[in-house]
């Protein structure tokens, strides 16, 4: 007697282009003027004084811009490369083998950064940290490179997860009917079908590592000054637009990494 | 005589390079230390300074204090030195290892929060006053009336930063009150003047210095340093020292107690209240430096700005805050919190 009601669908709900517009102009209004303004012949963050790429120049030119970046790229590719490689490990360890007891316990543990108040792990890394340096005398980027590793697990984790779950056994029970040893069946025959997700993993980790502010303004040492902890330093005094000359080229490089990501793991999804 | 000193200054340098390719730590308020003077000292030390950037006195205590921070001076605010000695994490000065130490201007020297220069040197100092636009309103502005009272050109066109310590203590002292005050008398009135005046202020904000250029604000209580770049922009504008009485700021240069180049240290305090290299300082980060005779190695256009060099009848009128007792900032907080709302 009564309709079929149509199969529910979000974007028939009333309002619902208004409201997707008004949260993407929202999100991205901000930055779009962040980028516009990078492009300012004045001085000003606010206040239009004519086209110009000097604030490039001066950024580009400038000194402590060079070593942090520098600095923030050392300690990206080594926090990507040891998180991506324990996260690897961690998804084998949790999906190619059945269900077992605390499975979500361990889940949990895996991704606890995404979870603590990141002010939290910084204080406790300081605290740390700094009786490792007392008995050790050690200070250099170590400590940096261990921090970000620790927290960029659970971003190498997710999509490399993800990908595990999508391949089912078969494989690996065949190369193992056919006598390979489990490191061969990993090496030849599970690796190379997991390796977008472990690239996928290890970009995400790199990307999330290069923009960390907080734990990293905690954990450097003299002289470790970060490209995100150098731009916080600069509110003291008066912005310039060089800070949105080097947010834009953060912003385009992070970008550029994500464009790449999303094609790592859509293909032969 | 000035080329003796200097070839003294140069012999002496040569001789420390001669045997020290020193090493020294320096924390301090990121793109607050002219890469120019930094430069100069290593010329003629041989010594290598590595910066270290911090953004708030808050996260340099807590780094300083959970030890092996490896830095060997800080440049703390005023009100923080005292918490640093306190918990001792700052190393008693030996004023025979710094012959400069008499370039400090007198003024600065007995000052509330380290007497006798104990622990620290002048880095840098401010005020907070009013920047006002001339062409909106040309009468007196030295008064902290006119964000409390604004006269009728200014309202609705006046902005206030949000600075609880800074905007609380300017009204009390329009009220007759001293810094930490207590009375509940002076905190009522200061309560109730707040409150009436703010539908009178446009906004508070911060980014004082684009907006006062561009006339978006017709006044606003303000930093001296910002309000000098306000009027370089836009010369309509001007700053009010508030005869009332009116905050002054200084962060301070001192050594760290678990430094490990105490000697570089020293030799860094003793360079930076040479009056030149202390004009470079200030020429970069575009504040007053506290070291007698820097001002006639200053750029021309901080030289003469009536924001940097404080005309002798309102001088009388700034005051240090001191580090308030927690039973006065709960005081403050409150009034604050319902300012805001």
């Amino acid at each position: 007697m009564a309709k079929k009601p149509r199969a529910f669908d979000v974007t028939t709900l009333p309002g619902f282009t208004f409201i997707a517009i008004l949260s993407f102009v929202l999100l991205y209004a901000p930055i779009v003027t962040l980028v516009i303004y990078s492009f300012n012949g004045g001085n000003s963050v606010n206040q239009w004084g004519g086209f110009s790429l000097e604030w490039y120049v001066v950024a580009f030119n400038n000194e402590a811009v060079q070593e942090a970046t520098v600095r923030s790229l050392i300690i990206a590719v080594w926090a990507a490369v040891i998180s991506t490689t324990v996260a690897t490990m961690a998804a084998l360890g949790t999906t190619r083998r059945g269900r077992f007891k605390g499975q979500t316990v361990i889940y949990i543990i895996i991704n606890q950064p995404l979870m603590v108040p990141e002010i939290v792990t910084a204080v406790a890394l300081l605290i740390f940290f700094s009786s490792v340096k007392l008995a050790t005398g050690y200070s250099g980027l170590g400590y940096l490179i261990l921090a970000h590793s620790a927290f960029c697990v659970p971003f190498a984790y997710l999509p490399i997860r993800a990908r595990l779950e999508g391949m089912d056994m078969t494989m690996e029970t065949a190369a193992a009917d056919l006598y390979a040893t489990p490191w061969q069946t990993f090496r030849y025959v599970t690796l190379p079908l997991l390796l977008p997700g472990v690239i996928a993993g290890a970009m995400l980790a790199f990307i999330i590592s290069l923009d960390n502010v907080i734990i990293t303004e905690f954990v450097k040492s003299a002289g470790q000054d970060t490209l995100p902890t150098y731009m916080l330093g600069q509110l003291r005094r008066a912005l310039t637009p060089e800070v949105n000359a080097i947010s834009t080229v953060l912003l385009a490089f992070t970008i550029l990494i994500l464009i790449a990501f999303a094609f790592v793991t859509k293909k032969r999804a | 005589m000035k080329t003796y000193i200097v070839a003294t200054a140069a012999l002496l340098g040569s001789t420390i390079c001669a045997y020290a390719e020193g090493e020294l730590n320096l924390y301090n308020w990121g793109n607050y230390t002219s890469p120019e003077m930094i430069e100069k000292f290593t010329a003629e030390t041989g010594i290598n300074v590595t910066i270290t950037d911090y953004d708030s006195n808050t996260t340099a205590l807590t780094k300083v204090e959970a030890g092996a921070s490896g830095f060997d001076l800080v440049v703390p605010s005023a009100n923080y030195i005292p918490i640093y000695v306190e918990k001792g994490l700052l190393t008693e000065l030996d004023h025979s290892r710094i012959p400069n130490i008499g370039n400090i201007a007198p003024e600065w020297v007995d000052v509330p929060w380290d007497p006798g220069r104990a622990h620290s040197v002048p880095w840098q100092w401010g005020s907070v006053g009013i920047a006002v636009n001339t062409s909106v309103y040309a009468g007196d502005p030295n008064t902290s009336e006119l964000f409390l009272n604004p006269p009728p050109e200014l309202v609705g066109k006046i902005n206030v930063v949000p600075e609880m310590n800074d905007v609380l203590n300017m009204a009390i002292f329009n009220a007759g009150g001293e810094a930490c005050t207590e009375d509940l008398v002076v905190l009522r009135t200061v309560r109730d003047r707040l409150m009436a005046a703010k539908p009178s202020w446009l906004s508070m904000d911060y980014g004082t210095t684009d907006k006062l250029s561009s006339g978006d604000y017709a006044a606003s209580v303000n930093w001296n340093g910002s309000t000098m770049r306000a009027r370089i922009n836009n010369p309509d504008v001007v700053y009010g020292y508030p005869i009332e009485g009116y905050p002054l700021f200084m962060d301070n240069v001192a050594l760290l107690s678990d430094a490990q180049n105490v000697d570089e240290a020293y030799q860094f305090i003793n360079f930076i209240l040479e009056p030149e290299n202390a004009a470079m300082i200030s020429a970069f980060a575009r504040y007053g430096n506290g070291v007698a005779g820097s001002g006639e190695f200053m750029p021309e256009d901080m030289k003469t700005a009536p924001e940097i060099a404080t005309p002798a009848e309102f001088a009388a009128a700034g005051q240090f805050l001191p580090t308030c007792p927690p039973s006065a900032t709960d005081l403050y907080t409150a009034i604050w919190t319902e300012l805001l709302k």
